[in-house]
């Protein structure tokens, strides 16, 4: 990662500002808008700001740098369980065994790109048979090999200064013409030993492969947590997105290292410490199938950050994950389903729960009751329901009993005319009655159902409440209850 | 004469003559009805395409007619977004739906449930997608039947008849008016011949004549089907 010093501060999804990194007092590297302003390497700040009064101007932080690489790391084991840093701000990964499962080099070249790109890096990707060997590669401007000898050719060619223990003996290397590792190999190896030291031959030895090598691998931590200090205050929601996604792609290396796939994901978010100290507000992602994979997070993070209102500036982010559950592998059935895998139906539903709210998705929840209102139940689709306990408050056979398609929410009291009743037309039985007699704990309900017809044929279903007056006289009253769609 | 020979769809399956119906790409699900399939490119309610239905009120039937449709659903969600009223499950249930796969979509503004029929049907987890909506724009239905093009699912545009007059890039559209024990259906725009008369379906069974089928109470036939008659009174 080249601009790494750099875009620990200002991401490359921030926009292009002005932003260089000094180190003891000179300019190191620089954003492109920087350059484009004339500021040159070596530079120093009273250059740069004279050139650009508005730069952002950032001290280099090594602790900064590292800790953005422990990061990346972490997003990386989702590739591979091997992960190691190496120096120069670089990573190395073993991904021998990783590259059927993601379908190839190249694939697997492109994911690691884009995923960098979504965390806020630009980056060098490049690939050879041994660690030492891609290091170099990248680390003069990237490139893929398979074989061998194909890297050798590749390697001999680069200039002797990629070597970092030949930096040191730059100005003797000059003197002697040699230029490339190519010449670098052919010096007599006792002799270079005794004027370079050891670590440039055994770089050069585990660069060839004649000599093994050794990492430490990234040791994933037992507990996730992921900060992001943002680079300025932000107070539009959905720009909060690219940090948050930068959190949740670390989320899924983390999962996939550990075998564990989450429950409950929480985003915080933390607001400026002003004069009132102000508890972060965390959102809140439950669900309902345990994911490790990102896409499906970020895809309802989207929704629940569109619709927040901030009601301060943001500069950090933080994700927790509340609840754990071993990965389960995908069950793949042989022959793809025409209408998609249940876990695409229960992620269409989070989807549309997470924009409209859980108690606007609703599912048939009957309740074994007379009074077709209480029959016809609804819940939340989140709410789980046992097939068996439905089957249970279902009448014993649906053609017992004639229900109309919809019901309204609210009886529509109806006229009487020509001791009819009467809606939008003259209202004629057709069938019924059916008597409802129910509930006498609470309102009772005494009602005679018929279905009604009106002039131009549609369909309705009425009632006649049966009220008993003080005098014991039955006196009619016609409700609307229902249509028949 | 070679020209009078060649039938268009030897050229290329999407092409028809005015005079016949189209052949349909996707697969079509039987509706149910004998009468109306013959008149249906495909001979069915088409997948992977919306219908619009423009229905005279609500309670002409329009969720009856699709019963035949849920019987066959097996076990994917059917999506009502946005319903006029409660929908009633155990009517929906009688229909031959399980209470458990009936998902009702209420949301508080329209242009959420245009979002959420869309996401339905782009996810393509859903066997019947069913939109009510009381007024669209061209735009939003076109971008509907693409959303629907990616999926397997029927998808049903339900409108009121007023909107019947206007145009609309839907590729079927049908107008819904009750009629005397079952419901009269006229084709407004079909890929195929114009058809002017209405078909009458009736909805079977059709409980309101279970009881009352006396002999001055027949369903009438309505005219000019010419040939469609015995399937009809049969």
């Amino acid at each position: 990662m080249p601009l790494l010093a750099l875009e620990h501060f200002a991401p490359n999804w921030s926009g292009d500002s002005v932003s260089v990194v000094l180190e003891h007092e000179r300019v190191l590297v620089m954003s492109r808008a920087a350059r484009a302003a004339g500021i040159k390497p070596q530079m120093r700040r009273g250059g740069v700001l004279m050139l650009t009064p508005d730069a952002q101007i950032h001290d280099r932080s090594p602790t900064g740098e590292e800790a953005a690489l422990q990061a990346v790391a972490l997003a990386l084991l989702q590739y591979t369980p091997l992960v190691a840093l190496a120096e120069e701000s670089t990573l190395l990964i073993d991904i021998g065994a990783s590259l059927a499962l993601f379908k190839g080099i190249r694939a697997l070249c492109r994911r690691v790109k884009a995923d960098l790109r979504d965390l806020g890096f630009s980056a060098r990707v490049s690939c050879a048979p041994t660690a030492r060997g891609a290091w170099m590669l990248a680390r003069s401007g990237g490139g893929r090999v398979v074989k061998m000898e194909s890297m050798a050719r590749r390697l001999d060619v680069l200039p002797a200064l990629v070597v970092p223990s030949a930096r040191a003996f730059s100005a003797w290397f000059e003197g002697i013409g040699c230029e490339t590792i190519a010449q670098l190999r052919r010096l007599p190896r006792p002799g270079l030993q005794r004027r370079c030291g050891r670590p440039l031959l055994d770089t050069l030895d585990a660069a060839f492969g004649t000599a093994p090598e050794f990492f430490d691998w990234v040791v994933p931590a037992e507990k996730f947590e992921a900060k992001l200090e943002l680079f300025g205050r932000i107070e539009n929601a959905e720009l909060l997105l690219a940090g948050a996604q930068r959190l949740v792609i670390q989320l899924c290396g983390w999962l996939v290292s550990k075998h564990l796939a989450a429950e409950r994901v929480t985003l915080l978010l933390e607001h400026e410490r002003g004069r009132t100290a102000r508890p972060p507000s965390s959102i809140d992602i439950v669900l309902a199938e345990p994911v490790y994979q990102g896409d499906h997070i970020i895809r309802l993070m989207k929704e629940r950050l569109g619709k927040c209102e901030l009601e301060a500036p943001v500069i950090g982010l933080a994700l927790e994950v509340a609840q754990l559950r071993p990965m389960a592998p995908p069950n793949e059935s042989l022959f793809a389903e025409p209408g998609g895998n249940p876990e695409d139906q229960v992620r269409m539903l989070e989807l549309l729960v997470s924009r409209l709210g859980a108690d606007k998705v609703r599912r048939a929840k009957p309740v074994a009751d007379h009074r077709p209102e209480i029959a016809n139940g609804w819940t939340t689709v989140q709410e789980a329901v046992r097939e068996a306990d439905i089957a249970n408050q279902l009448p014993a056979d649906a053609t017992s009993s004639l229900r109309p398609t919809w019901l309204l929410a609210k009886p529509i009291a109806l006229l009487l005319r020509d001791e009819r009743p009467f809606y939008s037309s003259p209202l004629r039985m057709v069938q019924g009655p059916e008597r409802v007699e129910a509930a006498w704990w609470d309102t009772t309900a005494a009602r005679d159902y018929f279905v009604a017809q009106g002039q131009s044929n549609e369909l309705y279903w009425v009632f006649r409440e049966r009220v008993t007056n003080s005098e014991g006289e039955v006196e009619p009253r016609w409700f609307l209850h229902g249509l028949f769609g | 004469m070679l020209l009078d020979t060649t039938s268009p769809e030897t050229i290329h399956p999407s092409l028809w003559r005015a005079s016949q119906l189209a052949r349909s790409g996707t697969r079509c699900v039987d509706t149910g009805y004998p009468s109306l399939n013959l008149q249906l490119p495909g001979g069915g309610w088409p997948t992977s395409s919306l219908t619009e239905m423009h229905v005279s009120s609500t309670g002409a039937g329009e969720v009856r007619l699709l019963a035949p449709v849920f019987l066959a659903a097996g076990k994917r969600p059917v999506m009502l977004i946005q319903p006029p009223h409660v929908p009633n499950a155990l009517a929906l249930w009688a229909m031959g739906l399980n209470p458990s796969q009936v998902i009702w979509v209420q949301p508080d503004r329209n242009a959420d449930a245009l979002w959420a029929a869309e996401q339905a049907l782009r996810v393509g987890a859903c066997s019947v997608v069913m939109l009510w909506q009381s007024h669209t724009r061209n735009e939003t239905v076109r971008r509907l039947n693409l959303a629907a093009q990616e999926t397997e699912a029927l998808c049903f545009l339900l409108k009121p008849l007023a909107s019947a007059q206007d145009a609309s890039p839907a590729p079927l559209r049908l107008a819904l008016r009750p009629a005397l024990g079952g419901i009269d259906l006229t084709i407004l725009k079909r890929r195929g011949a114009q058809l002017d008369s209405s078909i009458f379906l009736p909805m079977s069974p059709s409980f309101v004549h279970r009881q009352n089928a006396s002999v001055d109470r027949r369903p009438v036939a309505p005219t000019g089907i010419g040939t469609l008659r015995p399937e009809l009174v049969g």
